[in-house]
């Protein structure tokens, strides 16, 4: 097959950011909108021409191998199975919708601002095709600088120095840990492709280090309790656009890299006490993330805790089903429902960072005490809002509902206390975003602020709708989802078992 | 050889020109004489001087780093023409002194007796000393000549007195016989006594802590473009002199010192780190940082192998244009607000881009963050670490150490870019020749980032 397309994509936003960047000029915008829709079609275009027959051992498509450096085992080895192709879609999706949300503001120097968008997209599409430990690395990083500009220079001007020094050095801490572990892992393998990292000679001991090693950088990323505490300033005082990226997208990596490279590197780690641990932190986070959220006015903070308790199931459902592989009951479910949920949880959390932002244009604050009533004014935005809300409470029909009932099978069949603990989220996120609903939308508003608020604006009304077709049509339709992820997790958790 | 001499008339004839003009003439000559001698780096090397064979050998990896060093130089005197012009009177004699100390690097380079590194570490320092108190009328950099003299003088005494003790148990000045010696007597006490003296007095040479207490009060002092010399052509000889110092001479002997400087880049690495956080002066952090690469550098004495040369010599060059690319910004923000604290970089992005850019790619290549140079040097000395596994400890020190780096080079790169207003109201312009040198140290960091290849074929490896 040809391997252009792949490199079309991967280049295409890289090029086109320089473009924008060049193009000093207010209608930049414009182009980083066609570069990227362009990029959602060569998506789309591969999608249909991609093989889903494919049987476990052969489910890379796409393939560019190209030696590298001759001083370094590394090459550059870039291809797209299932699970990559889910999250290439998610990202190519969301890109031009985070484009399009931004389309009426006013925002200062916009070519910038698009050049770092598309920059960020040329460091996502990098990390969910790299098939080598190094090149991996060398993307997830370069997703980090645009988004800590984007995140500083168009972030609430009081507040951005603190929050994006801490979220720059808590990642990238997190991220030197990781290519510490992946060169260690590299050094005992023929090389830094993946199925030789799979392979590496690592003795039991040596694989419980390279696993902390490598999970610290994932859970700073996800973020797992303990270490979110960058998670919600950021969330909070980025711009509209940058916690749509982050929280819709970036937390993505993190999940993919997480099943990628983590569980079949370091399978004694997860069969003994590190994968419990984990999974215990996960569930915490859980728990703390929902009911912290219940007690936040603020509307972002409240997203940004449901997303830290949405991210908690996932991780706790990746590694309850690894556990299980390798003791002997071969099960994908758990890693499916996560990269359900991931879709899911991406098209659902940016469709609520840009109804944060609509009310926010609406009541000027981001207290939700102080809003009410928009309903009444604005029924359009108040249809579409709780189709987001319903999504993102994993109402059955809704997207979320799949990942989260697999999700929570696969860690009932792992522990039953612990599947009742995590079944907590549900009922949790249903109190904190129905109370954030109904604050919002219902009740007594401020008659002067009502008065003047409108209903969606087309562009605005674009962007949801298009959210809220995916939370209706992967709520009925998920199979195609769980079948695209399928012979890819099957051949990472065969890899767990040899 | 051949570029030792022509790089040495070169210095001759700049200095001259002072006596009949006082401009920028030197510069000139200076730059037209590295040329030459970048040209003839690349040719092969005649054996014309055949008989001081034993004092100096011109090796591949004498030529390696000869060629960097010399691209180093002559950036930085592309520099000097802005860098320098308000020293009116004593131009011609700074670059003269320049190049003098890069004929020491040039003879650290390729020493094969212990006699013949002194005389090159003290060609490279005496004019350091002087160049260090180029700013007459300035108290601090009258400081930072007298210290540097006397922390030099220091050093100087510890090596003397190293190779004493290794002339008295080995009876010869020769790396290759002293290293014959080493391998059939590795308990000698005297031997292993001077090895560790000759090491700390070069440790006072790269500042590796605990004896890099000059180096924050000198580069400080120092007329800016001095202090990047300093900490690149400086810091790229110094080091390739103790490596071969201590893997030629003392490789039999290795397990005596490595612990020892292993302790020396754990305090370097934890210390001048936490030091550069607490700065709140640019120059100063630069200065820590120069320290705590020191520490990274160190790295490469663990877990030798064929590729070590190759990784020293691509972290020396990727640090030291990086460090080239830091420096023209401060020297240029330095001249407008005469002062290097944090603030006085508030809003360099909206009045010079470029200069801004150049710095950042530096600063970020100096922690190591991918599609840099500087990472593909960090991430070949961390492999080439972990490749021993009782060197883990080490690389954890060093990630930390990176980690806390990241804190404070954000914080320039913060002040440059994250204020709405300039403060710059000067109508003063970056020149064409700052231009073009921020252009060519953006593209090799990035190329070199990308293809570290192209280092190795375009030095021969």
């Amino acid at each position: 097959m040809s391997y252009y397309l792949l490199l079309t994509l991967l280049l295409l936003p890289l090029v086109g950011s320089g473009l924008v960047f060049a193009w000093r000029n207010t209608s930049s915008k414009y182009l980083a909108l066609g570069i990227a829709l362009v990029q959602m079609f060569v998506t789309f275009y591969m999608l249909s021409d991609f093989d889903f027959n494919l049987t476990v051992d052969s489910s890379l498509q796409y393939e560019i191998t190209y030696p590298w450096s001759k001083f370094i085992k590394s090459s550059i080895h870039l291809g797209i199975d299932g699970m990559s192709m889910l999250l290439l879609l998610l990202t190519n999706i969301l890109s031009p919708l985070i484009i399009l949300s931004s389309y009426n503001e006013n925002v200062s120097y916009k070519n910038s601002f698009y050049g770092l968008i598309l920059m960020m997209q040329f460091g996502l599409v990098g990390v969910f095709t790299a098939l080598d430990g190094l090149l991996f690395y060398i993307f997830w990083e370069v997703t980090l600088i645009p988004i800590w500009f984007i995140a500083a220079l168009w972030g609430q001007e009081n507040k951005r120095f603190e929050f994006t020094t801490k979220f720059f050095v808590y990642t990238f801490v997190g991220s030197l840990f990781m290519l510490a572990g992946i060169i260690y892992v590299g050094i005992h393998s023929a090389s830094f492709a993946v199925t030789d990292l799979y392979n590496a000679d690592l003795t039991d001991t040596q694989q419980i280090v390279v696993f902390w090693f490598i999970f610290f950088a994932f859970a700073v990323k996800l973020p797992v309790f303990p270490f979110h505490t960058w998670q919600p300033d950021t969330y909070t005082y980025s711009p509209t656009q940058g916690s749509m990226l982050l929280s819709g997208i970036m937390l993505k990596m993190a999940i993919y890299g997480v099943i990628r490279y983590l569980l079949p590197i370091t399978p004694t780690a997860i069969l003994g006490i590190s994968g419990q641990i984990v999974i215990i932190l996960a569930i915490i986070g859980i728990v703390h993330g929902a009911l912290i959220a219940i007690i936040q006015n603020d509307m972002k903070r409240i997203i940004a805790y449901s997303s830290f308790s949405h991210v908690g199931l996932m991780v706790a459902g990746i590694f309850a089903s690894a556990v299980l592989t390798l003791r002997g009951t071969f099960t994908i479910e758990g890693a499916e429902g996560a990269l359900v949920q991931t879709f899911a949880h991406g098209v659902n959390v940016a469709g609520l960072f840009f109804c944060t932002d609509i009310l926010y244009k609406r009541f000027k604050t981001r207290d939700i005490r102080q809003m009410g009533g928009l309903a009444k004014v604005a029924p359009k935005f108040a249809v579409l809002f709780l189709l987001i809300i319903l999504g993102s409470m994993g109402v059955p029909l809704t997207n979320g509902f799949i990942g989260e009932f697999i999700l929570i099978k696969s860690i009932f069949d792992f522990n039953v206390l612990a599947s009742v603990i995590a079944g907590l989220t549900i009922i949790l996120c249903a109190v904190y975003l129905l109370r954030f609903y109904g604050k919002a939308m219902f009740g007594e508003g401020d008659a002067s602020v009502l008065s003047t608020a409108k209903d969606l604006s087309p562009v605005e009304f674009s962007v949801l709708a298009s959210i809220a077709v995916f939370v209706i049509l992967l709520g009925i339709f998920p199979q195609p989802i769980i079948d695209m992820v399928g012979t890819s997790l099957k051949f990472v958790y065969t890899s767990l078992i040899n | 050889m051949s570029v030792l001499i022509i790089v040495f008339l070169t210095a001759v004839a700049a200095l001259f020109t002072g006596v009949f003009e006082k401009g920028k003439f030197a510069r000139y000559i200076g730059i037209f004489g590295l040329i030459v001698a970048l040209y003839v780096s690349f040719l092969p090397e005649a054996s014309f001087f055949e008989k001081y064979r034993l004092m100096y050998e011109y090796g591949a990896n004498t030529a390696l780093f000869t060629k960097i060093s010399i691209v180093i130089t002559l950036l930085l005197f592309f520099l000097g023409g802005f860098a320098f012009s308000n020293h009116r009177n004593h131009q011609s004699e700074l670059y003269a002194l320049m190049l003098f100390a890069l004929c020491g690097s040039f003879i650290l380079f390729g020493y094969q007796n212990l006699v013949t590194l002194f005389i090159g570490i003290e060609i490279l320092s005496i004019p350091l000393y002087v160049m260090a108190g180029a700013n007459k009328t300035d108290l601090r950099s009258n400081e930072a000549s007298l210290k540097y003299f006397l922390m030099g003088a220091f050093a100087t005494g510890f090596l003397l007195l190293g190779i004493a003790f290794i002339y008295g148990s080995t009876g010869t000045f020769d790396l290759y016989r002293i290293q014959d010696f080493t391998t059939v007597n590795p308990k000698n006490g005297m031997l292993i006594l001077g090895a560790v003296l000759m090491l700390c007095a070069m440790a006072f040479k790269v500042a590796l802590a605990p004896f890099h207490m000059w180096s924050p009060d000198v580069y400080q002092g120092s007329p800016s473009l001095i202090t990047a010399f300093m900490a690149s052509v400086v810091k790229i000889s110094g080091f390739f002199a103790l490596f071969r110092l201590m893997t030629i001479g003392f490789s039999g002997v290795t397990h005596e010192w490595i612990n020892i400087l292993g302790v020396f880049i754990i305090i370097t690495l934890l210390l001048a780190n936490v030091m550069g956080l607490a700065q709140t002066n640019a120059k100063r952090m630069l200065a820590y940082s120069s320290v705590s690469h020191a520490g990274y550098i160190g790295l490469v004495f663990f877990g030798m192998n064929t590729l070590s040369t190759y990784t020293l010599a691509f972290y020396l060059f990727a640090y030291s244009l990086a460090t080239v690319g830091v420096f023209m910004c401060l020297i240029w923000v330095e001249k407008l607000k005469r002062e290097t604290s944090y603030g006085a970089f508030k809003g360099l992005a909206k009045s010079e881009p470029l200069l801004a850019v150049v710095a950042t790619v530096s600063l970020l290549s100096m922690a190591g963050i991918p599609l840099t140079a500087g990472f593909m040097g960090k991430f070949s000395l961390f492999s080439q670490a972990l490749s021993r596994d009782n060197n883990a400890f080490l690389v954890i020190v060093a990630v930390l150490g990176s980690a806390i780096s990241i804190a404070y080079y954000l914080r320039l790169i913060i002040a440059m870019f994250f204020y709405k207003e300039s403060s710059f109201k000067t109508t003063e312009r970056v020149t064409v020749t700052y231009n073009i040198v921020a252009v060519v140290i953006i593209a090799s960091l990035v190329i070199l980032g990308i293809f570290p290849d192209l280092f190795a074929k375009q030095f021969g490896l």
